[in-house]
């Protein structure tokens, strides 16, 4: 239960972050899209919304808010399902609630905003999808939006970052029907996170190359990882030096999207925006470089997925 | 240069039901004669105009948010496996986007009308639309709650409401004009609905769906579109909208109207324990309302997946479910809802629907103005259509059918006493000539010269089921992309979209508008036509409803 930014600009009165940081990590949210904002339907701006902070810790996003929440660390599933709970009017003991840091009356007063607002929205950072519970907070997260439907308007929404991650998923999802994860060695896309995820193929030294485009998991993959790629012929298209392109046996500079190539960015709420580029440069686009590849490859010998192959596994 | 020679005939729309005649073919296009080149020999075979699809949702941000939603339903789905011809993918109930072009081609449907495309998203569903090859494509706008259109009818700014009408379906590269759920998509935005057509619109004054009804309709035919309203009633799937149904086709006053899914609004009853069929009475009503034209969002039995930008009712679906909802709305413009959904045989509100479909498709009793399709993939994928052909064509099958579903039902249906049976002429029309006829594109749905070289042949078989899921060829511009069954040719297909007429200074207007109520520049908003792959543009018809212009440039 989602909606695009414009959703909030225009009817938020309950705005809830989780888990993130958006005054340091997505520093124009605030500005372009949530409090700060006058709305259709908000027409005095900040004065006409109210903020909620969730987080382990204070970060500088909780200057911003009205209403900061500190939950102890690896209890926000705990969390979510207490509210879930409370909004359904079940009876809690304050115990439960008193080991999740907060208390039974901050929780019920959550729960009570949560149930009157007009219009509410629950950012999720990756401190919920990507600690302690994982998919388990997401969803959660995403039930009780779900739920306070049942009572007004809701909706949630993930934080997503880097770059334009959020349209590499919108495409591999018409192109393969799944996000990430994806498998084509059997000549059509399979699924499974866990095991066909790049980490856990680096990891396990499943493959003997790689190609890595907009990322630098060099930096951020786990060291078994990246002793990997440092093994195998690694191949990096990105605009400048990385910590992965010091690994790689090939690193192609290519132009800055946005800057000196065009190309469509995907919001986070998987609105396109066409980029215009401000200056011209020296190197080829990723697009035209993966071209080239292709078009390379498709002079060698061709290889064809065997159908009987496909059955048998 | 093409010749079809030997096969039987089937062009309705030129006076041709059934008769054995050649088809030439040269440059793309049907011509009188031609001079050497191949010859198919088609003797003993049927030969169709190809298949268009007045109802579909093959791609989009709400279709792309369903794939992403259902990972189990796509490890049941036939895989489409990569070749030298073919690109990787997956058929299912939400084919990819390569995959819905082999899929449609593969049964002889060469012409899709995606039917649900918000402005806002519309570069994205071009995008799908580039990737989904042979088939050509049009695509229709949603418009019955776009807030900057309700904001000027409220204020009672009629004309400039439809140049801002004007400018959004040009702004989108759209075809149609599209009206999901009138007033209550808006008022779904504060988490309300607006069944009935007098209902007041949640954050409005004056407005009713009624009103909105009236006024789009009026707009398309004002602009000359060559598609009529494109028109997703109020209150879908509710047991009792029978009502609801028969006073949209009063509200329209005579305007053209194109009723999709008709299915889903033919229901009597108070409650999913008493919900009956009301076909009888709506397809009266229909058929006395030459105005109209439908298409049958018929059910089939099995898992599917249902999308529509009727945000209410997916959530009242995901309440009597249980099973994943998924909501997307979209700023000022529209909403959006995905609920996985299985129709059981065992299920009365689900036989009931099923037989409806089916009780339209035979009690409409002009085939020209009732079309078939499952509004794909909410009633059943795409790829089923032949599993209907047949229930319409073998009324012994359509019996045996009837057994499978609770015998209490039967006195809730008509169908049980329904006799008629289809004939190929006939399933040409609602298949091709009768819906191509409908969307304005008179280059498509017929073999008579000067049309597109779009054509289906298939091997007579008594299970027309089998008959039309396996053509033995089709031909797609004038070249073949399936010949013995198999693919042999994969061709880019076309994208055709409508330039109305509108004060340019409408511009003017929107900007500051628009600036305060989105979220993005306003000259990032429009598509770009360098965006839209094999854009071909179409001029508004010169009168309402006849003799749309030939596409230029």
């Amino acid at each position: 239960m989602s909606c695009t930014l414009g959703e909030v600009k225009n009817r938020a009165d309950l705005i809830i972050y989780w888990g993130g940081n958006p005054a340091e990590c997505h520093p124009r949210h605030f500005t372009k899209y949530t409090i700060m904002q006058k709305g259709k339907y908000v027409p005095n701006g900040r004065k006409g919304r109210t903020m909620v902070l969730v987080d382990i810790r204070e970060t500088p996003s909780a200057k911003a808010a009205d209403i900061f929440l500190q939950v102890r660390p690896g209890k926000d599933f705990e969390v979510l399902t207490l509210l879930r709970a409370i909004v359904k009017g079940q009876r809690i003991d304050p115990r439960a609630a008193a080991e999740t840091g907060l208390t039974l009356e901050q929780l019920t007063d959550l729960a009570d905003r949560m149930k009157r607002a007009k219009f509410g929205v629950l950012f999720f950072g990756m401190g919920l999808s990507m600690t302690r519970g994982k998919h388990m907070n997401s969803a959660a997260a995403l039930t009780l939006a779900a739920e306070l439907n049942a009572f007004t308007k809701f909706v949630a929404m993930p934080m997503r970052g880097h770059g334009n991650v959020t349209g590499a998923d919108v495409v591999l999802r018409y192109t393969t029907g799944y996000p990430f994860g994806i498998n084509l060695c059997r000549g059509y896309p399979r699924f499974n996170p866990g095991e066909f995820s790049s980490v856990d193929l680096l990891v396990r030294g499943d493959v003997d190359a790689t190609l890595v485009l907009g990322a630098d998991p060099g930096a951020t993959m786990p060291q078994p990882a990246i002793d990997h790629l440092a093994r195998t012929p690694t191949i990096v298209l990105d605009p400048k030096v990385t910590h992965t392109s010091r690994l790689a046996r090939v690193h192609i500079t290519t132009a800055a999207t946005g800057i000196t190539a065009p190309g469509t960015v995907y919001r986070m709420d998987e609105v396109p925006l066409p980029l215009r580029p401000p200056l011209k440069g020296p190197y080829p686009s990723d697009e035209e470089v993966l071209r080239r590849i292709i078009a390379a490859v498709r002079k060698k010998p061709a290889w064809e997925p065997d159908p009987a192959g496909v059955m048998a596994g | 240069m093409l010749r079809i020679t030997g096969g039987t005939v089937y062009d309705p729309a030129n006076g041709v039901h059934g008769e054995v005649r050649d088809v030439c073919i040269a440059g793309g296009k049907v011509v009188a004669a031609v001079e050497g080149g191949r010859t198919i020999d088609a003797s003993g075979m049927v030969v169709f105009p190809g298949g268009v699809d007045v109802h579909t949702h093959v791609a989009g941000a709400a279709l792309n948010f369903a794939r992403g939603l259902i990972p189990e339903q796509h490890r049941k789905a036939v895989p489409v496996v990569h070749s030298k011809l073919r690109r990787a993918g997956l058929g299912g109930v939400t084919p990819t986007t390569f995959a819905t072009g082999y899929l449609y081609a593969g049964m002889g449907w060469t012409t899709v009308n995606e039917a649900a495309v918000p402005v806002l998203s519309a570069k994205h569903t071009h995008e799908e639309l580039r990737d989904t090859p042979i088939v050509d494509k049009t695509c229709c706008v949603l418009m019955a709650n776009n807030e900057l259109l309700l904001d000027l009818l409220e204020a009672g700014e009629y004309e400039r409401a439809r140049d801002v009408l004007a400018w959004l379906v040009w702004a989108a590269k759209a075809y149609g004009v599209k009206a999901v759920n009138p007033g209550g998509v808006a008022a779904w935005k504060w988490g309300k609905d607006a069944k009935r057509l007098s209902d007041p619109v949640e954050g409005y004054g004056k407005m009713t769906p009624g009103t909105i009804v009236a006024a789009l309709a009026r707009m398309v035919d004002d602009l000359h579109l060559p598609h009529p309203l494109h028109l997703h009633c109020n209150s879908l799937g509710n047991p009792g909208n029978v009502d609801v149904t028969l006073e949209t086709m009063k509200v329209l006053e005579g305007n053209r109207a194109h009723l999709a899914h008709l299915q889903y609004h033919a229901y009597g009853g108070d409650d999913w324990g008493t919900i009956r069929s009301e076909a009888v009475a709506v397809a009266d009503a229909f058929n006395a309302n030459p105005n109209l034209t439908a298409d049958a969002g018929a059910v089939l039995f099995g898992n599917t997946v249902t999308i529509t930008a009727d945000g209410p009712w997916q959530h009242l679906l995901f309440q009597l479910t249980g099973k994943k909802w998924a909501n997307l709305d979209v700023e000022n413009e529209t909403g959006c809802g995905v609920v996985p959904y299985a129709y059981k045989p065992g299920s009365p509100a689900n036989a009931v629907q099923w037989a409806v479909g089916l009780e339209l498709l035979l009690l409409i009793t002009d085939p020209w103005r009732i079309y078939l399709t499952t509004d794909h993939p909410n009633g059943a994928p795409f790829w089923r259509y032949p599993e209907i052909i047949r229930l319409l064509m073998d009324r012994d099958y359509r019996r045996e059918q009837l057994n499978t579903i609770p015998g209490a039902v039967h006195s809730r249906l008509v169908l049980p006493e329904l006799t008629r049976e289809y004939t190929l002429s006939e399933i040409a029309v609602i298949t091709s000539a009768g819906p191509a006829r409908a969307l304005g594109l008179p280059h498509k749905g017929h073999l008579g010269v000067g049309a597109d070289a779009d054509v289906a042949i298939f091997n007579v078989d008594k299970d027309p089921a089998r008959m039309f899921a396996y053509p033995r060829y089709v031909i797609k511009g004038g070249e073949v992309v399936i010949e013995e069954g198999e693919l042999r040719q994969v061709v880019e297909g076309r994208s055709f979209a409508v330039r109305p007429a509108y004060d340019e200074a409408v511009e003017a207007y929107l900007r500051p508008v628009f600036q305060q109520q989105y979220t993005m520049s306003f000259d990032n908003y429009p598509v770009g036509p360098d965006r839209v792959h094999g854009l071909e543009v179409v001029g508004p018809a010169t009168q309402a409803g006849r003799e749309p212009g030939e596409p230029g440039a």
